[in-house]
């Protein structure tokens, strides 16, 4: 009888369990990070009886939930994957606006600037037309500067989302911190806690939002969170700061660190990967900076080279004089780490400054200059773009721009680093300088007149100076005389002047004056064919006269330099040793290149975004697969163990009616 | 394999989220009609685009030069028409000149008319091209470029052109030097000039015609002496290569015969007298037209000439003017054929706009009916995802158990 009653009770109470069970499962089917729950039924240990082994009913092992660590590694780690390549993606979606394609680009300003000058040979004396190549001027500016401020608003975005995201990542790591704790008191039972174990993989998995994680179990129970290739974020039931801390170099940008007992412990970001984090900081880092170089180098190129010619022009003033600046560039930035050696003040006891000396060969990268490890003494710099490293000397000219160590201070130690940046902060300042229209120098200081009596039939197409160093006005009046024709159809010359003769060879379609062995600074470009002499030395070969400009409000030789500079070839040239220099791009083909290489950027994220999407979509699916919450499926078994409840209920009448028949039988 | 029901609603909704930011994309696409919009949508579409747009106002900014050049030689090409047609009248004046019958009060009206002619001309030389500059100014000049000074007319400037264009040269003035200074003296080859007798040191008694090519591989270009000894009848011709120093000798010389010599025919003709001498040199650029003018002016002021010397002089200032006439003339057609060429460069340039325009097109518009059709297609199965979503939330196995 109390043998009947029993079983009917544990079976009561064993279905009643399960239904529980399965009640906690539907209640938290939408609950994130929950793992169904299964109870385990058993039976209870039969008794032994001289009629053999009677059973005792069931009971319920023990409630565990459905989980499968590998599964749960998985949607970690592609989540983080994923979530790192969306908001790569987002970045580089706001960055790829400030290079937009078409009219709005800086492509078309520049084109506008350079085709106004046009107008101006065609009316050199012309103020509306100069006026124009002002305003043109100022509209590139503006858009120059706009696009550096537009990606100053980005760094600045980048560093107070990260501290945003640090903020969560923190607050997470403490939850889970006590979590662990909690799990780790639990722990002696031969149970599991299970939903504060569900609890902490969730904690775990919106950790890997922001960074990619690894963890390691603890024999207590408690799981280690570590980041950054093994600096510990969580252990037991400490979790450690995540601060955001600014770059060594450059106040404008930021870093992350741990804060330890002795000061922060700043993560290489090479070693942080996956998450939003990371890939903010890889964002920042390499983007970001890319962008900041590339429209850098274009706007100091074009500025050095304008204002150059500017120089070797005449302007339209009485009377007419060189011309002055006509746009203007931010500076050229160094930046020591701020672990460079100080002196008790705090004063740093080295510095370098750079100076940019030729437009030519800037490339778009900054630099680090460093102490050799092998070479005490020595300095190495290296190419950040693309990690070329040379060594280098005080002094030395390199990539178009001159390392400068101060005089007045030690020179830099062998730990002392420094950031050099030649053209990344150009853009965000570039203004016009030059307010009045005849400040435009259209003049050239140099004059052609071809002989009356040339037998050829070479006419001037263009004479302008082109080198301040080596052009003077004191090599004028000048006279090229051509003599010998060369059998492969160059003809060479000789330039007679105040500084003696000089010879050089003219090959068609090549500029003279500034051939090497010549070099007068100036360039003469010739259309037909000279004939030179008829008989060596007979010196009846055509001539042509230079002399200095007598009516510069009239001459609009200056000019044509300035429109050759849409066609010339000149931005990012490299010196590749031995005499080979490889050829830059014209200004709209640098532009074309670096608008194309962010959209590359952005496609190429967006693919990859869409993959590690669908990668960490699988994932999750999977691992719901096995541990997510099926309703039809727990409303199927709620009604088989309600059936089991109502039979067990059943049993406990049937007991009941035994009992009552045997009172009334031993009445 | 199980499905958790979790994991389903989720995916749905991101499902129906993606396709709705399809749809939306490819509205913004029909919006704009364009498919390039930022350079990652198509980065060697976007370059191409970048490539065309340069191409474009390259190619408008040299249109615009094209059109100043065309305005300067049109200009020139009048002025040039108007200065002929000016000679023509001198010229007609300067035969009226050599009527026999005229004494040296009707050559002192058309002194005076010519003149006025001369001045015509001057200011024609010194016309302006409307922008504040002169047609001829050349390669820069004073303002006005040709100067009226005690010497004469001098161009006072920078011989050449100045040249405007980015991707071709398009001239904007006319070397005022080339077409009013640099004619061809004499007859084109040599110039023929009379010498102060060698007997009397008066002018000679005798005039020299400009002279004929009768062979040009024959010409030297050096310079002779003519001189007539004897009188009529026993009349000798010397004819000095005061290059070379050869000594040519006709006799008997008859005047009014023509003598020929190294290629060269020229005529003396007149009364001889013992003595008269005559020069001959190489012909070089250097006529100007002005000089030419002016001492026509002053040959028919100067009163009490013979008659040979009126002839003389008439037939030297004819030839000089026809010379000049001619210069000019070559720089009118010079003009004219660069107004052609203008006109040439200016269908090239319309043609080169044209391509790079469908270029830009081709790279960055939208092809409209493939969008359209995509749209539509974007549309039906967002429309059918929202419908499978509606069907399948409804099912579910609590909505069967009735307990």
């Amino acid at each position: 009888m109390s043998l009947l009653l029993n079983l009917g009770a544990r079976a009561m109470n064993a279905s009643q369990s399960v239904i529980s069970t399965i009640g906690h499962n539907i209640a938290n089917a939408n609950t994130p990070g929950y793992s169904r729950q299964v109870a385990v039924l058993k039976t209870a240990t039969p008794q032994f009886t001289g009629a053999g082994f009677q059973g005792k009913g069931v009971a319920v092992a023990t409630i565990y939930r459905v989980y499968n660590s590998f599964l749960t590694q998985e949607a970690n780690s592609s989540r983080a994957a994923a979530s790192g390549d969306e908001a790569l993606l987002t970045s580089l979606q706001r960055l790829e606006k400030v290079l937009p394609p078409g009219e709005a680009g800086l492509g078309k300003a520049m084109s506008d600037f350079l085709n106004a000058m046009v107008d101006v040979a065609s009316r050199p004396a012309d103020p509306a037309a100069r006026q124009v190549v002002l305003g043109r001027a100022k509209e590139m500016a503006t858009r120059f500067a706009s696009a550096g401020a537009q990606l100053a608003d980005l760094q600045a975005g980048v560093a107070s989302d990260l501290r945003a995201n640090v903020q969560v990542v923190n607050s997470l790591a403490t939850q889970l911190a006590n979590v662990n704790g909690q799990i780790q008191r639990l722990a002696g039972s031969e149970h599991d806690t299970n939903d504060l174990l569900d609890q902490r993989d969730n904690l775990i998995y919106e950790i890997s939002k922001y960074v990619s994680v690894s963890t390691l179990q603890a024999a207590d129970g408690t799981m280690g969170v570590f980041i950054g290739g093994g600096q510990r974020l969580v252990l037991s039931n400490q979790a450690a700061e995540l601060v955001v801390e600014q770059d060594p170099y450059d106040s404008q940008r930021v870093q992350l660190a741990l804060k330890g007992p002795t000061g922060n412990l700043p993560l290489d970001s090479g070693l942080l990967n996956g998450g939003s984090m990371s890939s903010l900081l890889a964002f920042q880092n390499r983007d970001l900076q890319d962008a900041r170089n590339y429209i850098g180098q274009l706007a100091t190129a074009l500025t050095m080279r304008i204002n150059t010619q500017q120089s070797l022009g005449l302007d339209l003033s009485t009377p007419s004089g060189a011309g002055v600046a006509l746009l203007a560039v931010g500076a050229e930035r160094v930046m020591p780490a701020t672990t460079n050696a100080r002196d008790l003040a705090g004063n740093f006891l080295s510095g370098v400054s750079i100076t940019r000396v030729d437009p030519d060969f800037l490339q778009a990268s900054s630099y680090i200059l460093k102490g050799d490890p092998a070479a005490v003494g020595n300095y190495l710099l290296v190419r950040e773009s693309d990690g070329f490293t040379q060594s280098v000397v005080d002094g030395q000219i390199v990539d178009g721009f001159r390392i400068d160590f101060d005089p007045f201070l030690a020179p830099p130690g062998p730990l002392d680093t420094f950031r050099l940046e030649p053209v990344a902060a150009a853009a965000i300042d570039m203004r016009r300088t030059l307010d009045l229209p005849v400040g435009i120098a259209a003049a050239s200081p140099i004059s052609a007149v071809t002989t009356v009596t040339n037998r050829g039939s070479a006419t001037l197409d263009s004479i302008f100076a082109v080198d301040p160093a080596t052009y003077s006005n004191a090599n004028l009046p000048a006279t090229v005389r051509f003599t010998v024709q060369n059998p492969d159809g160059r003809i060479n010359y000789e330039i007679t002047g105040p500084f003696g003769t000089r010879a050089g060879i003219w090959t068609p379609g090549q500029p003279i004056g500034n051939d090497p062995g010549v070099d007068l600074g100036f360039e003469m470009r010739i259309n037909g064919v000279p004939k030179g002499e008829t008989a060596f030395g007979a010196g009846d070969g055509d001539t042509i006269e230079l002399v200095q400009t007598p009516y510069p409000n009239q001459n609009n030789g200056n000019v044509k330099a300035f429109i050759q500079l849409q066609g010339e070839a000149f931005v990012g040239k490299r010196d590749l040793g031995g005499g080979l220099i490889s050829a830059g791009a014209t200004l709209n083909e640098a532009y074309s290149a670096a608008m194309g290489e962010i959209g590359a950027r952005v496609q190429g994220t967006a693919y990859l975004a869409a993959v590690s999407n669908q990668v960490a979509n699988d994932a999750d699916a999977a691992k719901a697969a096995q541990a997510g919450v099926n309703l039809d499926e727990e409303a199927a078994r709620l009604l088989q163990y309600q059936q089991a409840y109502q039979a067990a209920a059943k049993l406990l009448q049937v007991a009941q009616v035994v009992f009552d028949e045997l009172i009334s039988t031993v009445r | 394999m199980r499905v958790a029901t979790a994991n389903m609603y989720d995916t749905t909704i991101s499902q129906l989220m993606r396709r709705q930011m399809e749809m939306q994309r490819t509205q913004i696409q029909l919006t704009s009609g364009k498919k390039v919009a930022a350079a990652s949508d198509d980065p060697t579409g976007a370059a191409r685009v970048e490539r065309a747009l340069a191409s474009i106002g390259r190619v408008e900014a040299n249109q615009r030069a094209l059109e100043a050049s065309r305005n300067s030689m049109r200009l020139a090409e009048s002025a040039l028409a108007d200065g002929s047609e000016i000679l023509q009248q001198i010229r007609e004046t300067l035969v009226a000149a050599g009527n026999a019958s005229y004494g040296d009060a009707e050559r002192q009206g058309l002194a005076a008319k010519i003149e006025g002619l001369r001045n015509q001309l001057l200011s024609i030389a010194n016309r302006p091209d409307g922008s504040g500059g002169f047609v001829f100014s050349g390669q820069g000049a004073s303002q006005p470029p040709f100067l009226d000074e005690a010497g004469g007319v001098r161009f006072n400037g920078l011989p050449g052109t100045v040249i405007t264009g980015n991707l071709d040269d398009f001239p904007l003035t006319v070397d005022g030097r080339l077409a009013w200074e640099e004619a061809r003296s004499g007859n084109g080859f040599y110039l023929t000039g009379a010498l102060p007798n060698a007997v009397t040191g008066g002018p000679a008694r005798a005039w020299i015609d400009p002279g004929r090519v009768t062979d040009p591989a024959l010409l030297t270009g050096d310079d002779y002496e003519v001189q007539i000894n004897g009188t009529a009848g026993l009349a000798q011709a010397t004819i000095t290569n005061i290059t070379t120093g050869a000594v040519t000798t006709v006799f008997p010389y008859e005047l009014g015969k023509t003598i020929t010599l190294d290629g060269m025919a020229f005529t003396i003709s007149g009364a001889v007298q013992d003595g008269d001498r005559f020069s001959i040199g190489a012909a070089q650029n250097d006529l100007k037209i002005f000089h030419v003018l002016d001492r026509a002016v002053e040959e028919l002021r100067t009163p009490g000439r013979s008659s040979q010397q009126i002839q003389q002089t008439n037939a030297f200032a004819l030839r000089d003017l026809d010379q000049g006439f001619q210069n000019m003339q070559n720089v009118r057609s010079l003009v004219g054929e660069q107004l052609n060429l203008l006109d040439g460069s200016e269908n090239r340039l319309a043609d080169l706009k044209l391509y790079n325009q469908s270029e830009r097109s081709a790279a960055e518009d939208l092809d409209m009916t493939e969008a359209i059709s995509r749209f539509q297609i974007q549309q039906t199965s967002y429309d059918a995802a929202l419908r499978s979503y509606a069907a399948v939330q409804r099912l579910t196995l609590f909505q069967y158990l009735n307990f």
